[in-house]
């Protein structure tokens, strides 16, 4: 090699497994080690660009034996004891960055909770008591009314499954109620938002509910409150699906004359005892497996048919949030009050130590969610006011959402490629265009 | 003769003078032309004596007569050269020695020797023989007798520093060449002065043969001894009383009065013993590993936020400040949920235990307030709406006038219990049905509570109110669910402070300002009295077991009484600078806490064990900073979060804060 020894050299093949329009050329080539992510960017840039003229110029990430190499080639070589004589795969994904911010969606008071499971609507809680469904950034289709006091945690009862334009749903409050609502998806299209009622209110809890849960195949709810209780639920959904048609008469039959003769009370199937504080968030990722986080510093994990404790977390501090997702849906990923996100693998046997430890935030986390197809990222937010995108192949945050201008208060993703948040600025904030897959 | 009427002043010497001028007095006439000084007098004398005595030896013999002649000459000469020398005496003599010098530059050390031998003036022959030795005419000799015995030695002239420098160059000796002073000759040292000099430089011993390292011999024989070295007898001291002991008993004395508070010193100024060396701690909060956490809209308080008071989940927690607002946040998130605005300063905030009862009491000024928080859902609210329903204004007396009267307010949702003085405290039973509350005194005391200028002359006016009051008019004790009032049927000999209700049993603790008095309500008798040796107590804490106190005092200091132990406090930490404001105790960990005007809290493990054995620990744990100072006042308030080890602070600078272990 003709080099001058100052500037080591690497011979590197770049390989990836994204789509045609994306595949390098396979050839190995020679690049100085004293490259960064920028540098090794450009280079694939220039190689895409050489096979297609048209090649639009967009960041990438580089993956070195499954780690994201985020210091200089010849650092990162040295770091992870890698020979630089050997010719050096490196894999390339597209950077985790939200392209776009979209407008802000202004709530009346902070914005408590927030669901994007379903990628129509956005689904939020608001701590003025309502419940909003926008269909874009800005856009509020319906506004659910009924709850006298904050509302804590929201889900969308059939995000998938939406049958007659119907979008089931349910919201938690400090009122001691969960409320199940049930909205039109053509409805409220014009300016002014459509105003629904509930048409169900489940009693039951004798503290402020703090989290609700639904499982997608049987539509159960499962609700954690500050009694220290999870409670079950049903909710008719899925038998109501059948009559639909019956009960969207009944509801444009007596509209909004006497909408609270339409609710009906329900009462908890199952109870779960165990925790000794305030449960403060629920996963339910199976028929018989619900996760519930609490403030008495465990995560748990119980069979939701026999109503027994399975297996239990033990951390030092509280959790405020909870996770269920990655490799195989099993990594539970849980913040609390600390600045530290953790990472446990429960099929792990005999520890109780968490697998990753995130440690950039610098306030409490407040909400931490899996993505539902990737098993690597997973998003983050927090009291410092900052959202943080996470791989699980780098100990830094892969990227930071820094829209806020308050705490965030809750954050999810929506349609795979965005990241919604809310917090006490009353904004709901839509960072859109984050390529994860 | 003028010598025959001498001074006054002559001595002794002078009268031999006379005695000489005497015998010499029909010999020779040649003296009296001499009004000179009285030793230039002696000289002239001693000289005629000498002549005289020469006289007589003319008399005798003729073989003399040539010394005759010399001699007579010379003091012709003598006599002479004083004639010269009469009118200015100094001048001439540094003449005369000037001319000596130079002319007898070789002089040598004899002569000099006997000129002081001259000066004995005894011996006489002895004087004659050596001048005979001496072939020099009579005028330079006597010159030399005549400066010597004015008392002046002469010295020898320096020698010019060229002459002596060219003189020493080719002198190899010269290095060993010394300058006497005191003798005023050159001396030139042996070698083997020179290895002494050597030696003594060094510092060693000046002789070489002087051994340092001598073996040591020990005189003494020390075997066999049966008596001790001194059989001197035992001292009357040791059988006396000692002064000093019979000053201890005093001083034991003083100690006591100390410790039971009788007499009191100025508080010592304490100086801050560290400094930040690199500038300000402003980046101090990140460094620790304690989040301190704000809650929103805290900022809105106008005055300092005097007490606070957490739900009994933790999900809520009470504030209350000087500018009249009673406040509810959400510990979780910080926000503030419902907001009430009084007249007055609000002094206690009180959350009800029980979970189902969100009620607060809440003191200000003369009114004990029972507000309905609005947490719970429709039934609770319904049931309080019921409890905290009065129909008339309803006026609790024992005795003809009137103690509290329980009066419905709407306007802030709940019930007005008013006192006839200012309620300083309120605090619930633990099943939340009873409530205490303190009347320490009137407002004007209050405030004179609180400015520690006045403190002296507060507690003489404290004083005569104790003595007014015959049965405790401080302290009342409510129920709610009857509304009922009444006294606490016991005397309280001081102020009260503070009172507090047993955590597991019927039993009642009314804190005054020196001690804590302990009553069994189901018993009506008092059980214990804690007393706690200190100036001012201001606030009380109980330990969830209910066995241990600890008190918090206006000089800064924690007193953790064990009551199983005594009743004198276990331990004495003194930790703040300032006044204690208050002291807490977690319910469920191995925590107390302190918060002091100095703008500090302590957190400390206070571990107590179920083994009676074992006293408890006590561990100091962590300073938390952070509130600064205002108008002299840190932290008004600390309590724990009843559930996790986090403790809320209040602050003097209308903000609430929360610690977290990290």
């Amino acid at each position: 090699m003709d080099v001058d020894m100052d500037e080591r050299q690497i011979q590197a093949r770049f390989v990836t497994k994204l789509n045609p329009p994306f595949k390098a050329p396979p050839s190995a080539i020679t690049i100085p080690a004293t490259v960064t992510r920028l540098g090794l960017s450009t280079i694939v840039n220039s190689l895409l660009k050489a096979g297609d003229p048209e090649w639009e110029t967009q960041p990438f990430d580089f993956l070195i034996d499954g780690e994201l190499v985020r210091m200089s080639l010849d650092r990162f070589l040295l770091a992870k004891g890698i020979s630089a004589e050997k010719t050096l795969e490196i894999e390339y994904i597209k950077a985790v960055v939200p392209r776009k911010e979209e407008e802000p969606s202004l709530h009346d008071d902070w914005v408590s909770a927030v669901d994007g499971s379903c990628s129509r609507f956005i689904l939020t809680g608001c701590y003025d008591g309502f419940g909003r469904v926008w269909k874009g950034a800005g856009v509020c289709s319906h506004i659910l009314e009924g709850h006298t006091d904050v509302i804590t945690s929201v889900s969308i009862i059939n995000p998938l499954g939406i049958i007659n334009h119907l979008l089931y749903s349910t919201t938690a409050s400090k009122d001691q109620t969960l409320r199940l609502w049930k909205m039109d998806s053509e409805e409220g299209v014009d300016d002014v938002p459509a105003k629904i009622r509930p048409f169900k209110i489940l009693r039951g809890h004798s503290a402020s509910v703090g989290s609700v849960a639904v499982d997608l195949c049987t539509k159960q709810i499962c609700s954690g409150s500050w009694d220290c209780r999870v409670n079950l639920w049903q909710t008719d959904v899925s038998s109501a699906e059948g009559d639909s048609v019956s009960i969207k008469k009944r509801k444009t039959k007596n509209g909004t004359e006497e909408p609270q003769l339409e609710c009906f009370q329900g009462a908890p199937v199952s109870t779960l005892v165990g925790h000794t504080q305030q449960v403060s968030s629920l996963v339910w990722p199976e028929l018989d497996t619900i996760y519930s986080a609490s403030w008495d510093h465990t995560i748990r994990r119980w069979d939701a048919e026999t109503g027994k404790d399975v297996s239990s977390i033990i951390c030092g501090r509280p959790f405020n949030c909870l996770s269920v997702g990655g490799e195989g849906s099993t990594l539970v990923a849980a913040g609390g009050s600390t600045p530290i996100l953790r990472i446990w693998d429960p099929r792990k046997p005999g520890t109780s130590a968490p697998v990753y430890q995130f440690s950039s935030h610098t306030s409490w986390i407040s909400a931490c969610q899996w993505h539902s197809k990737s098993w690597f990222h997973l998003l983050s937010a927090s009291y410092d006011g900052k959202v943080m995108l996470w791989d699980l192949r780098t100990a830094w945050p892969v990227s930071v959402i820094e829209s806020h201008e308050d705490k965030v208060l809750c954050a999810d993703w929506w349609k795979e490629d965005c990241v919604i948040s809310g917090g006490r600025d009353s904004k709901l904030r839509i960072s859109s265009g984050v390529p994860v897959l | 003769m003028g010598v025959s009427a001498p001074p006054k002043e002559a001595d002794r010497l002078k009268t031999t003078v006379d005695e000489n001028a005497r015998i010499s007095d029909e010999f020779d006439s040649e003296g009296e032309a001499s009004e000179g000084s009285e030793l230039s007098e002696v000289a002239t004398e001693e000289g005629g004596g000498s002549s005289g005595d020469e006289d007589a030896s003319t008399s005798d013999g003729s073989g003399l007569d040539d010394d005759d002649e010399g001699e007579k000459g010379g003091s012709g000469e003598e006599a002479e050269a004083r004639g010269s020398s009469s009118d200015d005496e100094d001048a001439s003599a540094t003449d005369n020695d000037g001319l000596d010098s130079v002319e007898g530059s070789g002089d040598s050390d004899s002569e000099r020797s006997r000129v002081f031998e001259e000066s004995d003036s005894s011996e006489d022959e002895l004087l004659e023989i050596q001048l005979e030795m001496f072939p020099w005419s009579g005028t330079r000799m006597s010159h030399i007798l005549d400066m010597t015995l004015k008392g002046r030695i002469t010295k020898k002239e320096r020698q010019d520093k060229l002459d002596s420098f060219l003189a020493n160059v080719d002198d190899s000796k010269n290095w060993r060449k010394i300058y006497d002073d005191y003798n005023d000759e050159d001396v030139e040292l042996t070698k083997e002065e020179a290895k002494m000099i050597s030696r003594l430089l060094n510092g060693k011993a000046p002789h070489a043969e002087f051994d340092p390292y001598a073996p040591y011999v020990d005189w003494f024989k020390w075997d066999d001894a049966i008596h001790p070295l001194s059989n001197a007898p035992e001292p009357k001291r040791r059988f006396i009383p000692s002064k000093w002991e019979a000053k201890k008993v005093f001083v034991v004395k003083y100690v006591r009065a100390i410790r039971k508070g009788l007499i009191k010193f100025d508080k010592p100024k304490e100086e801050p013993r560290f400094y930040m060396l690199w500038g300000d701690d402003s980046g101090a909060a990140d460094k620790t590993n304690h989040l301190s956490y704000i809650p929103a809209q805290s900022q809105s308080y106008q005055g300092p936020v005097v007490s606070i008071s957490t739900e009994v989940s933790g999900e809520w927690i009470a504030s209350g400040s000087t500018d009249g607002t009673v406040r509810i946040w959400e510990v979780e998130s910080g926000r503030c949920r419902k907001v009430w605005q009084f007249d007055e300063a609000v002094h206690y905030v009180a959350w009800n235990p029980m979970p189902e009862l969100p009620i607060l009491a809440v003191s200000v000024g003369q009114d004990a307030y029972l507000l309905n928080t609005g947490v719970g859902n429709e039934e609770t609210q319904r049931k309080l709406g019921e409890l905290l329903y009065v129909e008339a204004a309803k006026v609790s007396d024992d005795s003809n006038n009137p103690i509290c009267s329980w009066i419905q307010d709407d306007e802030h949702g709940g019930i007005k219990l008013r006192h006839a003085k200012t309620v300083s405290s309120v605090e619930w039973h633990r099943k939340g049905d009873y409530f205490s509350t303190i009347m320490p005194a009137d407002i004007l005391f209050l405030l004179l509570f609180s400015l520690a200028i006045f403190r002296l002359y507060a507690s003489a006016f404290y004083v005569a109110l104790t003595c007014l009051s015959r049965e405790s008019k401080s302290v009342m004790i409510h129920q709610l669910s009857k509304k009922l009032t009444q006294r606490l049927p016991f005397k309280l000999k001081g102020i009260a402070v503070s009172s507090v209700f047993h955590p597991t049993r019927s039993i009642f603790f009314a804190v005054t300002k020196k001690n804590v008095r302990v009553y069994d309500l189901l018993k009506q008798k008092l059980i214990k009295k804690l007393e706690t040796g200190l100036r001012e107590v201001s606030s009380i804490a109980i330990h969830p077991g209910g066995d241990n106190v600890i008190l918090g005092s206006r000089e800064g200091k924690l007193c953790w009484f064990d009551m199983d132990l005594s009743s004198k406090p276990y331990k004495i930490l003194k930790s703040h600078s300032k006044d204690v404001t208050n002291v807490a105790f977690h319910r469920s960990y191995p925590l107390f806490a302190s918060s002091s005007d100095d703008g500090t809290a302590y957190v400390f493990h206070g571990m107590v064990y179920s083994d009676l054995n074992q006293n408890p620990l006590i561990v100091p744990l962590e300073i938390l900073r952070g509130h600064t100072t205002f108008n002299g006042r840190g932290v008004m308030d600390c309590k724990f979060h009843p559930r996790q080890p986090w403790l809320f602070t209040a602050g003097a600078d209308s903000s609430i804060k929360l610690y977290c272990h990290n």
